[in-house]
């Protein structure tokens, strides 16, 4: 047998296990050529506008992939981002370069440390993830409230730049966002499938039972998983405060995102049971999700409808993947 | 069935705990009842006034509506579901009533009752055949029903918005003056429920299938009936919640429901009913429903500031659901 006989199945299991994954690419490649023949004008300034728009998203949905990845669910999220984006807003305003970034290093540092706490408060506890993260989604976005009870403040025009392309905040180069969308989830990626402690997470996300027998700290696993996913959160406020230049304390902002980071997550193939799932699918359903409202306002839907065809489209995702489930065992 | 109140089993020391300690865990209701009657005295030392008829009667009125919703939540956690739409639904609920007011109350109820009815059945049929993720499909069908409602205010429900004089009755109004009809309908469901939960077939099919539904399968049960069954009973609750609360308002907006959503769950978790399903019953989610209640007016009557308030009731429901964990020793991990 040949080389590359050889490797024919090997090639066939890697196109199958990551189906779902060049699937989503595909949809939101097919997706901006669409929205490229809608509107008259499609250049650098859409690709900018598109790609920092998204990058909140992006940074919580990876955040709650590795969360959801290890076996768990955080309906934080939101509210960390709520805190992380009020502190930095109030902080960093008129503050010079230096500070400005020491403040974001000890932001993400902290709100990592801070849902550490909360994913260790979940093992010892007893208490189911959901209801912990729920108290403690009252606890940061009140507590982003108190720091801030307004929208107001604002950042360094370096740090708008790193995640815009501009110093204002207003069109600019695609690059810088793009790569602070690429490099920190690329990180991430490569840890969780490379790394002990990555590995780590997807056992225990497939059993924990099999994971503690052979060995591997159960309890520390999932207070890692929480930190990646607090971190993201404090990155994903950054972006937010460097993109609208201010900070905002509304609790529905939270807990939007909350709710569009578990949809990100799911559409992108990872299940809520916990062990299955591939980091770069979900980088592409928080992308779809982020532009799928631009489409549709070039479209000409108003943009409640658009709310409305967002729910649909997760409804409709999920119901197509549990009918060929079931499908499939009907057949076997 | 497993239900904490219900175990009377082997008393006395049990793995080296005190016998009280013991008994405690084994009737962790008691506990609850401590824990309201701590706060009550507590809330009525910081207002002298909540030490009267007026001030309990606010209480229950507070209560009813966030009782029925977690009554909701009970019953869909028990068969190891969630519902985080049943808030919308209620609002949803009390917009389709408050523009049918004009048309008389009866029809604006039952207008009402079938919003829930129906949301609820979409929710089922998403759960039970499709087999999305109740997480998924609740969060996702709360989503749809903000933005049609929020496109519909301005075009086919444009019109009032302020329920029926019977409505408002039944949501604020009181009975002989002193009980609220509200707390007349929460108790009448309420010992509906509890009967249903505690002895009909249909109660053991939940708890069945919250425990273990592989075997409730096996031993013939339709089980997506039982499940769809129960995701429309929780629309239906839904929408009597959000219903009381137009009543109790006097009229509706798209964010009536909104605050509930924690309490809901919180209320079933601090009443011992198991997110994983099979354990729990209405009986401590009521309880957990006063105490979420007391302190909320608590919260009200400190006057701190909407800020602090939020840190401190997620605090306090976070540390009530731990403790009640440790009580019991039921064990996630």
């Amino acid at each position: 047998m040949t080389n590359a006989a050889r490797m024919q199945p090997f090639r066939r299991r890697v196109r199958v296990r990551n189906g779902w994954t060049y699937g989503v690419w595909l949809l939101l490649g097919a997706l901006l050529l669409w929205y490229s023949t809608l509107i008259p004008v499609f250049g650098p300034f859409q690709i900018t506008s598109i790609s920092k728009n998204s990058l909140p998203l992006v940074y919580l949905a990876v955040g709650q992939a590795i969360i959801v990845i290890a076996g768990g669910i955080d309906l934080s999220l939101g509210a960390l981002l709520l805190l992380s984006n009020v502190i930095a807003a109030h902080f960093m305003q008129g503050q010079p370069v230096g500070i400005v970034a020491m403040i974001a290093v000890v932001l993400i540092a902290g709100l990592a440390l801070l849902n550490a706490l909360t994913g260790y408060v979940i093992t010892r506890s007893g208490v189911p993830d959901i209801v912990v993260t729920l108290a403690t989604s009252y606890i940061w976005s009140g507590l982003a409230l108190w720091i801030l009870p307004s929208p107001g403040g604002g950042t360094a025009p370096e740090m708008r730049w790193l995640f815009t392309g501009s110093i204002s905040g207003i069109s600019g180069s695609p690059w810088p966002p793009i790569l602070m969308m690429l490099i920190p989830c690329a990180v991430v990626a490569i840890w969780a499938r490379r790394a002990r402690q990555g590995l780590t997470l997807y056992a225990i996300g497939s059993s924990k039972v099999a994971a503690r027998l052979s060995g591997l700290d159960v309890r520390r696993a999932r207070s890692v998983s929480y930190a990646i996913g607090g971190a993201m959160a404090a990155l994903a406020g950054l972006a937010t405060v460097a993109i609208t230049g201010t900070g905002d304390p509304r609790f529905s902002v939270g807990s939007n995102a909350t709710l569009n980071s578990v949809a990100a997550v799911v559409l992108g193939g990872i299940a809520l049971t916990g062990g299955i799932g591939n980091l770069f699918g979900v980088v592409a359903t928080a992308v779809i999700l982020v532009i799928l409202n631009p489409i549709l306002i070039a479209m000409g839907v108003n943009s409640n409808n658009a709310q409305v065809i967002q729910g649909i489209l997760i409804a409709g995702v999920m119901m197509v993947g549990g009918l060929v489930a079931l499908l499939r065992e009907r057949a076997s | 069935m497993r239900q904490p109140s219900s175990i009377m089993g082997a008393r006395g020391r049990v793995g080296g705990m005190t016998p009280f300690r013991a008994w405690l865990g084994e009737s962790p209701l008691v506990s609850l009842v401590g824990v309201l009657i701590l706060l009550f005295l507590v809330t009525g030392v910081v207002q002298p006034g909540f030490f009267s008829l007026n001030g309990i009667r606010n209480t229950l009125l507070q209560a009813a509506p966030l009782g029925i919703l977690a009554a909701a939540q009970t019953v869909l956690m028990l068969t190891g579901g969630i519902d985080l739409s049943v808030t919308m639904i209620a609002t949803a609920a009390a917009y389709v009533a408050a523009n049918q007011s004009p048309h008389g109350a009866s029809a604006a109820i039952i207008m009402g009752l079938l919003v829930g009815l129906i949301v609820g059945s979409l929710n089922g049929v998403g759960v039970t055949i499709f087999r999305v993720n109740p997480l998924i499909m609740t969060l996702a069908m709360s989503g749809i029903l903000l933005g049609l409602f929020t496109a519909w205010t301005q075009t086919v429900l444009a019109g009032a918005t302020q329920v029926a004089p019977f409505i408002k009755l039944l949501g604020g109004g009181a009975f002989l003056g002193s009980i609220p009809y509200s707390v007349l309908v929460w108790g009448v469901i309420a010992l509906l429920l509890i009967w249903l939960l505690r002895r009909s077939g249909w109660g053991r099919l939940i708890y069945g299938i919250g425990d273990n539904e592989v075997a409730v399968q096996l031993a013939g049960v339709r089980v997506w009936q039982v499940r769809l069954s129960a995701y429309m009973l929780s629309g239906l609750l839904g929408a009597i919640s959000g219903i009381l609360l137009a009543g109790r308002t006097g009229a509706v907006d798209l964010q009536l429901a909104d605050a509930f959503l924690l309490p809901s769950v919180a209320a079933a978790v601090i009443g011992g009913t198991s997110i994983f399903g099979g354990v729990g019953g209405y009986v401590g989610t009521i309880l957990g429903a006063l105490i979420l209640s007391v302190l909320n007016s608590l919260l009200t009557f400190l006057n701190v500031g909407q800020a602090i308030q939020q840190v401190v009731y997620g605090i306090i429901v976070l540390s009530l659901a731990w403790g009640y964990a440790r009580l019991t020793r039921q064990n996630s991990t």
